[in-house]
């Protein structure tokens, strides 16, 4: 009688099934490989990252399900690329000819497609909100799960790529600011797809997907007017096995602080035309303001934990390139800046009980912030962090 | 939404309370956003800059306040220092106040509570089961992770659990690591030299002198407790002592170890950006048996007890350089040699004054973009311009030009030039004249054809020669001569615009166009006349007909000459060999802070994952003997709006077991 009960307890963790043995092995065996094929160019640090990374996306594909799918789909299609470079003798020119690359995996022509898709599945979010259709909503989450597959084959193929056109420059794509672009489009958009399956409603989609399609547009113009796709080497400061964890890390925090922000436009705008009439049709179909306002928390929570943890690790990479583990260089100072800003509204909310608008407010402005610390920085300050000048 | 904590009761009034001021959640917020804006203001103004460069940027009245105010140096300023010395009480206070609350709170089951005291809880059901075995709930709720305890009431039993209790460890955890933070930072921060510059028993150095020259009280022994400075060493010297920038100076820092630079590289990328930067270093100290050799790069430091020694720059390390020595205005071509090094001072006595050399720099290499044409045809990004010098050049006055000389000529339009570069301040950008080369490569046809062209005696003779009189008289013909050869002067002082001034000065305006245009129809002449003896002078020139290359020699050059005069002194220094000779750019640490930040930040890391994913929940199973009733209450420290769902489906699981009587 116990076992039912359990069961039903336990609706959010499934037991241990089939499905995620062969996860489990599928990733241990893609582990083995990658460690088998390039163990003798790793050194201690990356060896560790590899175990890191195949420990936490075993737990990762348990925790969320759906990452599984996901993961498969992006290996199939990195992995067709790769397979059709290696039958065209490793040439990178062949990402013009090729035909499966050409149109479909080469990392420009993959990126051109989650561009595509993103912008698309913000359409389509929209659509389905406004035009009542619970089938048009579902598609734009799947178009923005097929985009951020899209995108994540375009990174794992322009690592690729990047040994091709020279071993030397060969480096994981997160160096330049082309390239978190890139990442943070993707990153965003998963978070919120794991929200987005948490709280049951597709309502708030468009508004988290048209961040993303910003970030899109910014992509496309500083591709085709800057010619930023191509593959550059690595200056000497970024040769650093930190840059791996340092930047993913940063940009789970920018990804959940962004989602918050819309979160809370979309807040203020519920809260506004609740005002004027209750039982509007939009007001009806958006998530409550409670749920809204949860999500906030929630996602500046993630946000800061993971910002936390990448602020620590730059600071320690300062430490090894720099000689200091701060030297108030202006992205240091300013990545210092986001941070005290959120711990001041995770102080106000958890221990004053501030609710609602003027928290939603503040994270909108965070957003702000967070842009300046993430680009303006780049665009308006000099400093130590040599990337990505525009 | 009501106060979380409503607890704390103030107790005394009127006095202002000290203690809970200080750990307040609206003075931390303060402070916290006081932090943030003086960040935005320290990186928004640049830091430490030269004092002249913010008169220009704000005027006087405004570079005094807000010198005044310590912005241009926010991160040392009093207040900052202050601001942070606050946080840091406050956070102790908050957390001395709190945390044995806390800590309390964590073994608080509240199993003692009465009935109705549970009924009264945030969630609660109460109900009759068929059956209630106490034993079975405690699995149950053990199941769920929850810790339980039992307690027997006079009316009956209650089961009481707890989970997420680490939560409250988040809290203690994250306060406590901003304490171990600051107090790293403090200890990597100079407050000892500050004091010891108070006590007047320190001064930095401000003038740039020889390290043998600095005044003893500009000196810090290697006990100094923390310090992070620079030091260049040329490859094939070594140190013992280190820079460190302090205040508007420098003092110099000894150090315990000798360090030295066997060599220093650079490799580059096919593009010509580059990939490494390294030092092979041979690092003694009296206590090492054996020295202790490594090549450092960037991102690869030497450690060694509690130093770091990093990659952290380059520069020239007083590279050999083989001159030639162009007078401009020389009669004949004779440069001087010279043999000199970066790092020195040469002089020169010329007819028009003494003059100060300072040699600066010598690059390798110069990598610029390419243009697009270029890039066309090689396909490459990066163009290298190859070797360079800069120096100064200083009159009797102190007046400086700075220049810029490249030793090989580079290709412009298809076309091959010397390029030299001036300035007269460094905020300025170098303008450059290209000198161009002959059909080798050189600058020897250059330097003929400026001689001949300064000599009036061989200038004479040349147009004598070549321009015959025809058509005029003998007086005539010698009048022209004359008068093309103080042309010439005229255009070798001031080029064509010197000629158009003179006429400008000198003849009556309604002959002026009259008179300019024969005056340059004159000049050209015969610069074209004398440019031809130095053609044929070259021997394999054939001069029947110019070829293509050397008319347009000739218009580059014109243009050369016309701007020679605002060249500067009347030197050209042409680099005809060089030893390149490097020195690294070492930073050295010693931060006994560090490992204490480190080890903050793992508490802090640690500490905001338990605030944010552990949640303390507690639940209470309260059965009651007289009404055969179960009670089920809970309550969560922070309740999310999921509390209620797990509450309720709880219950389900519960009743499930229990079963309920209709
Ligand atoms: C740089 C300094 C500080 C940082 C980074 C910091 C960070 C945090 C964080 C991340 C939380 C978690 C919020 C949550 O529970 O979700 C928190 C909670 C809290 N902080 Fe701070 N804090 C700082 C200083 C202070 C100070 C000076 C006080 C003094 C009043 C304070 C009082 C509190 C209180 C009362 C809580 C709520 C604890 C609870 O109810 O669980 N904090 N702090």
């Amino acid at each position: 009688m116990t076992t039912a009960n359990d069961a039903m307890l336990k609706t959010e963790r499934q037991p241990w099934g089939l499905r995620d043995t062969i996860w489990t092995a599928l990733i241990l065996l893609g582990s083995y490989f990658a460690w088998d094929v390039f163990g003798s160019l790793m050194d201690v640090y990356e060896i560790g990252i590899l175990i890191g990374t195949a420990i936490f996306w075993i737990w990762f594909g348990r925790y969320w399900p759906s990452i599984q799918p996901f993961t498969y789909a992006t290996a199939l299609l990195s992995l067709l690329a790769i397979w059709t470079y290696v039958q065209n003798d490793n040439a990178y020119s062949v990402s013009e000819t090729a035909f499966f690359l050409k149109f479909l995996v080469s990392s420009q022509s993959a990126i051109m497609w989650m561009s595509a898709l993103f912008v698309l599945s913000t359409v389509a979010y929209f659509g389905g909100l406004f035009g009542k259709s619970e089938s048009v909503s579902k598609f734009a989450t799947f178009l923005a799960w097929a985009g951020s597959v899209m995108g994540s084959v375009g990174m794992m193929v322009r690592w690729n790529e990047s040994y091709l056109i020279n071993p030397d420059y060969g480096h994981i794509p997160v160096s330049s600011l082309y390239e978190v672009f890139i990442l943070f489009a993707v990153m965003t958009t998963l978070i919120y797809l794991f929200y987005e399956q948490r709280m049951r409603t597709r309502a708030m989609g468009g508004f988290v997907m048209l961040i993303v399609s910003a970030s899109v547009a910014f992509l496309l113009w500083y591709t085709f007017d800057r010619g930023a796709h191509e593959i550059q080497p690595l200056v000497p400061a970024l040769k650093s096995y930190w840059m791996k964890i340092h930047v993913p890390a940063n940009f789970v925090g920018y990804g959940a602080f962004s989602i918050a922000a819309m979160v809370g436009i979309a807040y203020l705008i519920v809260a506004k035309l609740q005002e004027k009439n209750p039982n509007s049709d939009f007001v009806q179909r958006m998530p409550s303001l409670e749920s809204m306002d949860d999500l906030m928390y929630k996602t500046i929570a993630l946000g800061f934990a993971w910002f936390t943890i990448a602020t620590v690790l730059g600071a320690m990479w300062a430490a090894e390139a720099w000689g200091g583990y701060w030297s108030w260089d202006p992205k240091e100072t300013w990545a210092l800046i986001v941070w005290l800003n959120y711990a001041a509204w995770l102080h106000i909310r958890m221990s004053k009980g501030w609710r609602g608008k003027p928290m939603a407010w503040w994270a909108v402005i965070g957003l702000l912030i967070t842009t300046f610390a993430f680009l303006g920085v780049n665009m308006f300050l000099s400093g130590l962090h040599s990337y990505g000048e525009l | 939404m009501p106060n979380p904590t409503p607890e704390k009761a103030p107790k005394k009034h009127r006095r202002i309370q000290w203690l809970p001021f200080l750990g307040s959640m609206n003075l931390a917020v303060t402070l916290l956003m006081m932090l943030a804006i003086a960040s935005v203001i320290g990186t928004v103004l640049q830091q430490n800059q030269a004092f002249q460069d913010y008169i220009i940027k704000f005027g006087p009245f405004w570079t005094q306040v807000f010198n005044s105010l310590g912005l241009f140096h926010v991160y040392g300023a009093a207040w900052f220092i202050l601001v942070l010395l606050f946080l840091l009480i406050s956070t102790g206070v908050c957390v001395s106040r709190n945390a044995p609350g806390f800590l309390k709170d964590m073994k608080q089951y509240s199993e003692g509570l009465s009935l109705n005291a549970y009924k009264h809880q945030p969630q609660s059901v109460t109900y009759t089961p068929e059956n209630f075995d106490s034993e079975q709930a405690e699995k149950l709720l053990q199941q769920q992770g929850y810790k339980v305890r039992l307690h027997e009431r006079d009316d009956g039993l209650t089961v009481a659990g707890m989970k997420g209790r680490w939560n409250r460890w988040g809290y203690i955890l994250t306060h406590v690591s901003i304490i171990v933070i600051c107090i790293g930072g403090l200890l990597d921060s100079n407050l000892l030299l500050k004091a010891r510059e108070l006590t007047g028993n320190l001064a930095p150095e401000t003038r740039s002198v020889p390290l043998g020259e600095i005044p003893q009280k500009s000196w810090v022994g290697s006990d100094n407790f923390s310090f992070r400075g620079t030091v260049n060493v040329a490859e094939g010297q070594k140190s013992d002592v280190l820079f460190l920038p302090y205040d508007r100076g420098f003092l110099v820092q000894k150090l315990p170890f000798t360090i030295d630079v066997k060599d220093f590289r650079i490799e580059y990328y096919d593009t010509g950006m580059p990939k490494n930067y390294a030092s092979d270093l041979v690092l003694t100290a009296p206590e090492l048996e054996e020295p202790i050799e490594k090549t450092i790069e960037v991102n690869k430091p030497l450690y060694y007890k509690n130093y770091a020694i990093y990659q952290s720059s380059f520069g020239d390390g007083g590279s050999k350089l083989d001159l030639k020595v162009h007078p401009l205005l020389a009669r004949e071509f004779k440069p001087l040699e010279m043999n000199t090094s970066v790092d020195q001072v040469e002089t020169i006595n010329t007819p028009v004054g003494k003059y100060r050399i300072e040699f600066n720099d010598f690059k390798l290499h110069n990598i610029i973009p390419a243009s697009e044409e270029e890039q066309n045809e090689t396909g490459k990004k990066m163009h290298n311009n190859g070797p360079s010098i800069v120096f100064k050049v200083r009159n009797d006055q102190g007046k400086a030009w700075e220049y810029e000389n490249f030793m090989t000529p580079d290709k412009q339009d298809g076309r091959w030039f010397f390029m030299t570069g001036m300035r007269t301040s460094t905020a300025e950008p170098f303008r450059y004249l290209f000198l161009p080369a002959d059909e080798g490569r050189g600058l020897d046809r250059f330097f003929e054809y400026l001689t001949l062209i300064n000599d009036p005696e061989r200038t004479q003779a040349t147009l004598n020669d070549a321009l015959p009189a025809e058509g005029v008289d003998e007086r005539t013909h010698q009048m022209q001569l004359k008068l093309m050869n103080q042309l010439l002067m005229l255009f070798r002082r001031q080029g064509f615009n010197g000629i158009t001034s003179f006429v400008e000065e000198n003849v009556p305006p309604e002959e002026q166009k009259r008179v300019r245009d024969y005056y340059i129809n004159q000049t050209s002449l015969a610069l074209q006349t004398l440019y031809l003896s130095v053609l044929e002078k070259e021997e394999t020139q054939d001069l029947e007909s110019i070829s293509e290359f050397n008319k347009q020699w000739f218009e580059d050059a014109m243009v050369v000459l016309n701007s020679l005069s605002n060249y500067g002194p009347p030197l050209y220094f042409e680099l005809e060999n060089f030893t390149h000779i490097q020195s690294t750019g070492l930073q050295i640490t010693k931060s006994p802070g560090k490992d204490v930040v480190y080890f903050g930040s793992t508490l802090l890391i640690i500490g905001v994952f338990f605030l944010f994913y552990l949640r303390q929940k507690r639940l209470w199973l309260a059965f009651d003997n007289h009404h055969q009733t179960l009670t089920i209450a809970g309550k969560d420290t922070k309740p999310l709006p999921e509390t209620e769902k797990e509450f309720n489906r709880l219950v389900e699981a519960i009743q499930a077991q229990t079963g309920i009587k209709q």
